[in-house]
């Protein structure tokens, strides 16, 4: 059997829907934004969005609109999910928490009629009398609001009209009315129907206009007192009431479709349109008296206003703020200006909010070496296309930087104001010289401590007891008094000899200079050298933390040794040697440092190399036990302690810089969010509270540390769609598919704007044109001037810089479908293969396509092969050196022969369409069009192909992933995950050549790719939760998540957890999470099977003490083979040990 | 009629939202996702949504009876005494169908 954890990492990202109105208050103005299965309210602030709850939907919305009840002074949301779950909601705020209340909830589904073709629609009447939604063909579903009945029914009305595209509430009108447009034989007709809500059913057509414009696709409904209906169509805007028409045909207009609107004022004269290409655009109503003391409209006015993110929704916010919501790229806030700017917009972006819908591709790859992956996603589409780099690790908030190259150490210190708790002074060490710092306010200015040296290079600075201050030079060590920065006393190593290394805390200071180790006391205005002693070997590094909580004495020095590649402890007074432990190897030790964690006393070394070994010490003996390695950068490391959220913490200056902290009594390393740190200290000054100062190589940054580790994610912006991503380590290279819409000119297509592949160093043109089946040439497209042409490139992109180094573009028609990096036989380059269909729009499939294998060396892309097929190559893998692809129905292994040719060497074909092929060893999964997984074999010695077995429920597939020999992972188009195993013990061989579904579970989202990968360092072996490997996705909505393996007995301690987390959570519109899910497609229903749901797991860290006591009650852990009853903190502890997958 | 006539007064709720919108660095870049609303109180909901299961066509033709016999049986109630008010709807044997539509 076999269970699965599955848990997002970052949540989907992509905006369904977007509404403004009065939600907590009847005076706040509040955002409310609805991605996938998820409500995000904000609040409308002097200072902009304030984001205040987040509220999870047990469903994926698919409709979310707002209305106001007649005597209500607040709005009320309604939801629509794609399960036809409907539910009414309403905000309070009780104090300053917010609750959201479910006022109305139900289902709506009809089990036995036809879904609607272009989507479900749901639309409120102005006036809050009624609900309607087109959900199946036919019908309009309606839902009276009655306010006095504990039952509102829900009726199906039948309507005449099939192929609904859009439909409104008019308003003004004593009855509900809708407007209509929809499709027949004829072409697109808008009508209207009232509403007869005592009867349920339609009562006549106010008025009616047929033959509007063949694409006429949306409907904005005018407020009184003008009434009536705006139709949008793809060239053409119509205003109509039923007595008057106006048209008008924008010239800005033809590029593309409005999708989305918002009214600006209540009045209703004011709209925003949105379209495809990103285009905001305003439509204005101009009115005239029509003589009856009222106004009608005498002519409609659009202009274009500039560019935004290609929206799905847009909302007016407040003093010309509008919220774009995206599905294409980044969401936005947007302000609306009555000047234009230098690129003639009057849209000014004032905040973008990160968005990685939809994920086409990625890949995981460890470019730091650290066995922490980064992923690297193709998001977004079109001219909001952008690779994503995303990395796991702790955010350092920028408050300041100083420009400064060359620092070689840096410290904090309070001068003169011992008594304050802040800091004031940064003293920075150079080469041959000290600089020091005054921190005044947020000003920061150069200033000199009389005491101090400033042209030696200080090894160590701080304060000390008595109100002092040490500064230890090469030469000397120095005590200055704090009050009066004056000298009162110094140290100096006999015979002239230099400091190599020091150590020092309040009272003590050990110093080494090559072997010899001296002892210090620091004393009232005096330094007492209480011991020497000379070691075998120079010292490298040395530390005298006090390990004791609360005394500033220590008891214990460690040190590092050059040449032994020794950790020595001494004992102090005496110096005399405690314990020694050889790391072997030949790199150094670079840093040491003694710390407590959690009440355990640790020893960390780190090297020249970037490696770091730790101990547990064991402080009354010395003796050292544990020893671990883990590696944290390529470059030799320092450690330094700091403070944080009042836990102690190291970090790790290196190339790679590291927090370690202590979780649940084991080591937890975090990479920082930043390229390169070589020096670091905390710094607690009054303007910079809790902060820590960090030298880069050029420059000083003060900041905040984030408390815990969260992705980040860094935009590299295409303006134009990737599709496909490969890397190649060989190279250095990342390939990448993008698809660019390009305008057919005169002399042929021409892009729309500058983009990635037309801004790269190197730019070829496929010149290879195989011929169209059935006559014709690819080359000469008879595209009409003005036509879009999709052009596809293959684009080389620096792995460090993200420089796009090349662009090969292919002929319009001729699309790449997939992409690899390949080894291929015993050729000893790296190629990049790709697979190109050529699509046209009259075949049912493509026909015709190439495999081309490219090499990219010394800044140079080459052909160096190709091969005619007959289809499309939906996938490619390297399978033993071997070229694997899967064509159309068939499976196809292509060899590479010497001659540098692929030569066929077999062929399956049991399938639709194979759309994804994943290989291990001599196994095949192969994910088709609908018909779900198939295992093959490949027979090396015969040269063919075998099926295993098969999954023989139909599921169309999106993508799939070996999880181990037995074990496939499938992701489906209805938003579902299965597993599917093969039966070992099956006895015959009709079982044999079945793949049994094992576990399912509706994601809710649908996920376009699996990759094997972690986001958290591997090499840190110190779990308590037994998962097994980890597969990462990414999904049309933008989410990034995690399926792991987990053995049986966690799986049933985790599901009883989860089980008792529904009780204790309340589903926000009565959706129970069993419902929510269950696999769910439109042949079945079953219910989630052994699989957890990751993200409720977790929720149970955000609960209160009390309600997490609730919850665990009686439940049962097993630990070291015990059984026995959990409590809160042993719960507290495995959830967080889950939640650092992530 | 110019775009900035067009902009002109845009709607203000309320003057001072967005009037300390910080733009020092240059345009802001979010990730940031507010806590996650975690109910443990149970709120009855007031109304339940209840679809009404009955075929659209047999609504339709017993909308029609309804229409044609209602009138007449009042006539015929008024004229019984012993049948009560709801007998018009007692006659029909058929009762709808209003289960709250669940999982299978």
């Amino acid at each position: 059997m076999s269970h699965h954890y599955v848990v997002t990492a970052q949540k989907p990202t992509a905006v369904v829907s977007c509404v403004t109105g009065n939600f907590t208050s009847p005076t706040d103005l509040n955002l409310i934004i609805a991605r996938n299965s998820q409500l995000e309210i904000d609040l409308v602030t002097p200072e902009g969005l304030r984001p205040l709850k987040e509220v999870n939907i047990n469903g994926q919305i698919c409709v979310m609109r707002h209305f106001r009840p007649q005597d209500s002074k607040k709005d009320l949301l309604f939801i629509l999910t794609f399960r036809y779950n409907v539910m009414i909601l309403e905000c309070r705020m009780i104090g300053d928490q917010i609750s959201v209340v479910t006022k109305a909830h139900g289902n709506v589904s009809d089990q036995v009629s036809i879904p609607t073709e272009g989507g479900v629609i749901a639309v409120i009447d102005p006036k809050a009398r009624v609900i309607g939604m087109c959900l199946y063909m036919g019908l309009f579903t309606i839902i009276p609001l009655d306010k006095e009945t504990s039952e509102l029914k829900a009726t199906n009305l039948r309507m005449d009209e099939l192929n609904v595209y859009d439909v409104e509430f008019l308003y003004g009108c004593i009855n509900p009315t809708i407007i209509v447009i929809h499709k027949d034989v004829d072409g697109r007709h808008v009508k209207t129907h009232e509403i007869n809500l005592r009867d349920k059913e339609f009562m006549k057509i106010a008025w009616k206009q047929d033959n509007v414009e063949t694409e006429a696709t949306m409907l904005i409904p005018v407020p009184t007192p003008l009434g009536g209906a705006i139709v949008i169509g793809r060239e053409s805007i119509v205003y109509h009431d039923g007595n008057s028409y106006h048209a008008v045909a924008p010239s800005t207009f033809k590029q593309s479709t409005i999708n989305c609107y918002a009214r600006v004022d209540s009045k209703g004269q004011r709209y925003l349109l949105g379209n495809m290409y990103g285009q905001l655009f305003m439509l204005f109503l101009e009115t005239i008296d029509n003589g009856k003391g009222g106004v009608s409209v005498k002519e409609i006015k659009v202009e274009l206003l500039g560019e935004i993110s290609i929206p799905e929704c847009i909302t007016y916010l407040d003093n010309g703020f509008l919220f774009i919501g995206s599905k294409h790229g980044d969401s936005q806030l947007v302000r609306l200006s009555t000047t234009p700017n230098e690129n003639g917009s009057y849209v000014i972006p004032m905040e973008n909010f990160t968005s990685l819908a939809p994920i086409l591709d990625l890949g995981v790859v460890d470019l730091d070496r650290q066995g922490q992956g980064q992923i690297i996603t193709c998001s977004g589409s079109f001219k909001d296309g952008s690779l994503r780099i995303i990395r796991i690790g702790i955010g350092i908030q920028e408050h300041a930087c100083i420009d400064l190259p060359g620092i070689k150490g840096m410290w904090s210190l309070k001068v003169g104001i011992d008594e304050s708790a802040f800091e004031n002074t940064l003293v920075l060490a150079f080469v041959g010289h000290t600089r020091i710092l005054t921190l005044t306010g947020e000003e920061v200015e150069e200033t000199d401590i009389p005491g101090f040296i400033s042209d030696q290079q200080t090894f160590h600075c701080s304060n000390v007891d008595y109100d002092q201050i040490i500064q230890v030079t090469p030469l000397t060590v120095r005590l200055v008094k704090s009050s009066t920065k004056s000298l009162v006393g110094e140290w100096q190593p006999p015979d002239g000899k230099r400091i190599g290394v020091v150590s020092c805390n309040s009272s003590q200071i050990v110093v080494a200079s090559a072997c010899n180790v001296y002892y210090i006391e620091i004393e009232n205005c005096y330094l007492a050298e209480k011991s020497h002693r000379a070691l075998e070997y120079e010292v490298a590094c040395l530390d005298i933390t006090p390990l004791e909580e609360g005394k500033n004495k220590a008891d214990l020095v460690s040190i590092g040794l050059w040449t032994d590649i020794s950790v020595v402890i001494l004992s102090l007074p005496k110096l005399e040697t405690m314990y020694t432990e050889k790391l072997f190897g030949e790199i150094i030790p670079r840093s040491i440092l003694m710390t407590t964690f959690e009440g355990i006393h640790y020893l960390l070394c780190a090297l020249g190399d970037g490696s770091m070994f730790y101990f547990i010490l064991n402080r009354l003996d010395g003796r050292l036990s544990e020893k671990k390695k883990v590696t944290l950068g390529t470059q030799p490391t320092t450690l330094r302690t700091f403070k944080s959220f009042a836990t102690t913490n190291v970090f790790a200056c290196s190339d790679r810089p590291t927090v370690i902290y202590s979780s649940n009594h084991k080591l937890v390393f975090s990479n920082v969010n930043l390229k390169e740190v070589n020096h670091m200290c905390s710094l607690n000054a009054q303007s910079y509270p809790d902060s820590l100062a960090l030298a880069t190589k050029n420059s000083v940054i003060l900041g905040t540390i984030d408390e815990i580790q969260k992705l980040h994610i860094r935009t590299v912006p295409l303006g134009e769609g990737p599709r496909r991503i490969a890397y190649q380590e060989s190279s250095q290279t990342f390939g990448v598919a993008t698809l660019r819409v390009d305008v057919q000119g005169r002399g042929g297509p021409k892009p729309t704007r500058p983009s990635a592949s037309t801004q790269a160093q190197n730019i070829t043109y496929a010149s290879n044109i195989i011929p169209k089946p059935g006559g014709g040439s690819a080359a000469t497209t008879n595209a009409e001037i003005g036509q879009e042409l999709e052009i596809n490139n293959l684009l080389i992109i620096d792995q460090n810089t993200f420089e796009v180094l090349h662009a090969h573009q292919f002929m319009p028609s001729e699309s790449i479908i997939s992409l690899m990096s390949a080894k291929l036989g015993d050729d000893p380059n790296t190629y990049y293969v790709v697979s190109t269909a050529l699509i046209y729009a009259d075949d049912p499939e493509p026909k015709i396509g190439r495999i081309i294998i490219f090499h990219y060396n010394e800044n140079k892309l080459t052909q160096v092969a190709e091969t005619k097929i007959d289809g499309s190559c939906n996938s490619l893998v390297e399978f033993n050196g071997k070229v694997l692809a899967g064509i159309n129905s068939f499976v196809r292994l292509y060899e590479w022969t010497n001659e540098k040719e692929l030569r066929m060497e077999c062929n399956i074909q049991n399938n639709i369409s194979v759309l994804y092929l994943k290989a291990k060893g001599d196994f095949i999964l192969v994910g088709d069009l609908m018909r779900s997984m198939t295992l093959l074999q490949h027979k090396q010695m015969e040269g063919i192909f075998v099926e295993i077995s098969r999954d023989c429920d139909p599921k169309w597939m999106r993508a799939v992933e070996i999880l181990d020999d037995d074990t496939f992972l499938g992701s489906e188009t209805y938003g579902n995950l299965f597993v599917c195993q093969k039966d070992s013990a099956a006895t015959t061989d009709e079982e044999r050549q079945l793949l049994p579904e094992v576990a399912r579970f509706h994601l809710g989202d649908v996920v376009n790719v699996f990759r094997h990968g972690s986001l958290v360092m591997q090499n840190v072996g110190e779990r308590t939760t037994p998962n097994m490997g980890c597969v990462l996705y990414g999904s049309v909505n933008g989410a990034i998540g995690i399926v792991t393996q987990i053995p049986q007995d966690f799986y049933d301690f985790l599901h009883s957890l989860e089980e008792r987390l529904t009780n204790t959570i309340k589903s926000v519109g009565k959706i129970d999470h069993s419902y929510y899910r269950s696999y769910q497609t439109t042949q079945k229903t079953e219910p989630c099977e052994n699989f957890i749901d990751g993200d409720l797991i977790e929720s149970f860290l955000d609960l209160g003490r009390d309600k997490m006591k609730e919850t665990v009650m009686g439940l049962e852990l097993t630990l070291n083979g015990e059984k026995k009853e959990a409590d809160v903190d042993d719960v507290i502890k495995i959830v967080e040990d889950l939640t650092r997958m992530h | 009629m110019s775009v900035a006539e067009f902009l002109k007064d845009l709607p203000s709720h309320n003057a001072q939202n967005f009037s300390q919108f910080n733009m020092e660095q240059g345009l802001r870049t979010s990730q940031k996702r507010p806590s996650v609303y975690l109910p443990t109180e149970d709120v009855p909901s007031e109304q339940h949504i209840v679809m009404d299961k009955r075929c659209v066509l047999l609504r339709y033709l017993k909308q029609q009876w309804d229409k044609k016999t209602l009138p007449r049986k009042r006539d015929h109630t008024n004229g019984d005494a012993n049948v009560g008010n709801g007998t018009a709807n007692n006659s029909c044997k058929k009762r709808p169908r209003l289960d709250i539509n669940q999982l299978v």
